[in-house]
């Protein structure tokens, strides 16, 4: 159980700094997701809140108490690896009691824990095989076993599943799911993956270049992206940004239609216009805002993304529900729900509307 | 099709040649290798062995002949024989024990990060670099208090009453080759150790710190494991080496003062090349390889036991 705070954390290797005047609070109980493309230092925030990187700057808090200067050894949190980082030469009961191991624990105590995480985690018939026996699913759940029998105050997760193939993918997250459920412990989670952040997260937290971009609920960065980083990095496809000019009565297109959107905008100018592909709509000729032709159909059964391009405006790509009768070369006529377009200043902040 | 039937065609025939393709041909394509091979280690090494059980004594070139175990029993009773066989395992104990130690723990060192690490690095390999013969003349000359310091430190730090040559001192000689021995060694110890540190990955060491290990716990439950494999090879191999090794013994001490520095394979070049006794000296050499040959047994089986990875 613990409620951890980030206040004005800042990470430099040597002169470079890669993040500044990070603040977050973590309550306790809560799934937190880290997600953002690749080098946003997502992985080094979360390795500072191990303790395994130190903080150049900030104050770093668990349950009120500065964290900065303490060991990993003493902040009782468990981390589950990319790697997963088991013990080659130990067995997985050892590997899972590592730290009861270290910790000097009675042996009946390490046995009870080492065997009923292994029941809840279904690795009870291999406790005997070295990691290097086991499937690439079997050592996640492993590593897990790890982090679990420890019983720690918070669970850090860096990308646990990104070496898994899509099926097991799946599997492991509802598991994680579960755990958060039945544990109801602190976790941090690390991914690059948005779908895992959707379906895990309490709270998702969007980075990019060392900067925190949006913090909130699935939903709200669904719903109400902050800024177009954002807006682009969470849902798939991704959504269509419109190059647009503010004009009487709504915002117009490169091609002059006039939309009706943004009347709220205040002082502020809108400089593009986004909307999520399942939020087009192919139309009747008469009702629709762009007319264009479709360049690509993809039928995935579920959907039908219909890739056009629209003359004057650009391509735009539009998701339909379920099997759509259309064909590459098509014409194509869109409408835009102009109550789920979102407009964004020219520094790429969203602007409420 | 046509490929199908054609094989089962050939198929009688080679059936027919089934003991030339299977029992003959492979053995064959390696001849080149074998007859190499045997030229170059089993032949000779056949020829020294059979030499044990001869007369082969150049002083006396009309006496030799096939003399049964003659040399072993002659061996039983050498006195010399079983000094140096003392010798031996004292000079193996002591060199390969200060070389491990003091190897495994410059490893460590050499391992962490700090300023000028490469040049420090290519400076633990220059022992190694050294010709042998040049390192003994050295070391011979820094214990000998006329002209080298050693003495004299000893003397000031109250290990010697005063600054003599200990390489004359027939219960302090080892002493001299061992410490030679032990500067020679440390870089073998220290590299191919390194080595087996760097493959250790990082991540182990970031797990256990998170699982609460303390560095002394990391280094018996981490870093020791990942290390047996290699320490058991090395010291295997390092020991067979020492006890074979007698050129710093040679020239330092010559085997004396009184025999006190004699090991075996010093006793077997004065037995060869000095009384011109081969036949004896091979004797002695087959004895060393036997002995060797049940330590490399031991290890080997003890190192399948406790070896995991």
């Amino acid at each position: 159980m613990a409620r951890i705070e980030l206040h004005n954390i800042a990470k430099a290797y040597g002169s470079v700094e890669v993040m500044r005047d990070i603040n977050l609070t973590i309550e306790d109980g809560e799934f937190i997701v880290l997600v953002g493309p690749s080098g946003c230092g997502k992985s080094t925030l979360l390795r500072m809140i191990a303790g395994l990187e130190p903080i150049t700057d900030g104050d770093f808090r668990i349950d009120g108490a500065r964290m900065n200067e303490i060991p990993p050894r003493d902040r009782d949190m468990a981390m589950v690896f990319q790697s997963y980082a088991l013990y080659p030469h130990m067995d997985v009961s050892r590997n899972m009691g590592f730290s009861l191991e270290i910790r000097k624990a009675q042996k009946e105590e390490r046995g009870r824990k080492v065997a009923e995480a292994a029941q809840t985690l279904g690795l009870a018939s291999l406790t005997e095989r070295l990691p290097r026996a086991l499937s690439g699913g079997q050592r996640q759940r492993v590593a897990m076993g790890r982090a679990i029998v420890r019983d720690p105050s918070a669970f850090l997760f860096d990308e646990p599943l990104s070496n898994l193939d899509a099926a097991l993918r799946v599997e492991m997250r509802l598991e994680i799911a579960r755990l958060h459920q039945r544990l109801n412990a602190t976790m941090i989670y690390v991914t690059h993956d948005q779908v895992e952040a959707l379906t895990l997260a309490d709270r998702i937290v969007v980075l990019n270049a060392g900067d925190i971009q949006q913090v909130g609920t699935p939903l709200d960065l669904y719903e109400r992206p902050s800024n177009k980083f954002v807006a682009q990095f969470i849902g798939s496809p991704t959504m269509n940004i419109l190059g647009v000019v503010q004009s009487e009565g709504g915002v117009k297109l490169k091609d002059g239609t006039v939309l009706n959107v943004g009347s709220e905008t205040g002082q502020r100018q809108a400089h593009e216009l986004g909307v999520r592909p399942e939020h087009l709509d192919v139309v009747a000729e008469e009702a629709a805002h762009m007319r264009g032709v479709a360049e690509l159909v993809e039928h995935l059964g579920s959907d039908t993304n219909i890739h056009a391009k629209i003359p004057g405006v650009g391509p735009v790509l539009v998701r339909q529900h379920g099997h759509f009768p259309m064909k590459t070369g098509d014409a194509v006529n869109i409408a835009v729900d102009l109550e789920k377009a979102h407009l964004f200043g020219p520094d790429g902040v969203r602007l409420a509307a | 099709m046509t490929a199908i039937a054609d094989s089962a065609s050939g198929e009688p025939r080679a059936r027919g040649s089934f003991y030339f393709r299977y029992m003959v041909e492979p053995y064959l394509y390696l001849s080149p290798a074998i007859i190499l091979i045997a030229l170059v280690m089993l032949v000779p090494l056949a020829i020294g062995i059979s030499y044990a059980f001869q007369s082969v004594n150049l002083l006396r070139p009309f006496q030799s002949g096939w003399v049964g175990l003659e040399n072993f029993q002659t061996l039983w009773n050498d006195r010399k024989f079983w000094l140096a066989l003392t010798n031996t395992f004292w000079w193996t104990l002591g060199s390969i024990t200060f070389q491990f130690f003091l190897g495994l723990g410059l490893a460590l060192l050499l391992n962490t990060q700090f300023y000028g690490k490469r040049l420090v690095q290519a400076l633990v390999f220059l022992p190694w670099a050294v010709p042998t013969f040049l390192s003994a003349l050295t070391w011979a000359w820094l214990f000998n208090p006329t002209i080298g310091p050693l003495p004299h430190w000893l003397a000031a730090l109250g290990i010697l009453s005063e600054p003599f040559n200990i390489l004359g001192d027939p219960n302090l000689a080892m002493w001299g080759p061992i410490t030679a021995n032990v500067w020679f060694g440390i870089p073998f110890f220290a590299i191919t150790l390194l080595a087996a540190l760097q493959s250790i990955p990082g991540e182990l060491y970031e797990a256990a710190e998170i699982d609460g290990a303390s560095s002394w716990q990391m280094f018996t439950k981490i870093t020791l494991p990942f290390l047996a494999p290699m320490i058991a090879i090395t010291v295997m191999l390092r020991t067979i080496w020492i006890a074979n090794f007698a050129d710093l013994i040679f020239v330092m001490t010559g085997g004396g003062p009184a025999n006190s520095t004699q090991i075996l394979s010093t006793y077997i070049f004065t037995t060869a090349f000095r009384k011109l006794d081969f036949g004896y000296a091979s004797a002695i050499a087959v004895a060393l390889l036997g002995l060797l040959l049940i330590y490399a047994v031991i290890l080997l089986v003890l190192r399948r036991k406790l070896v995991k990875i």
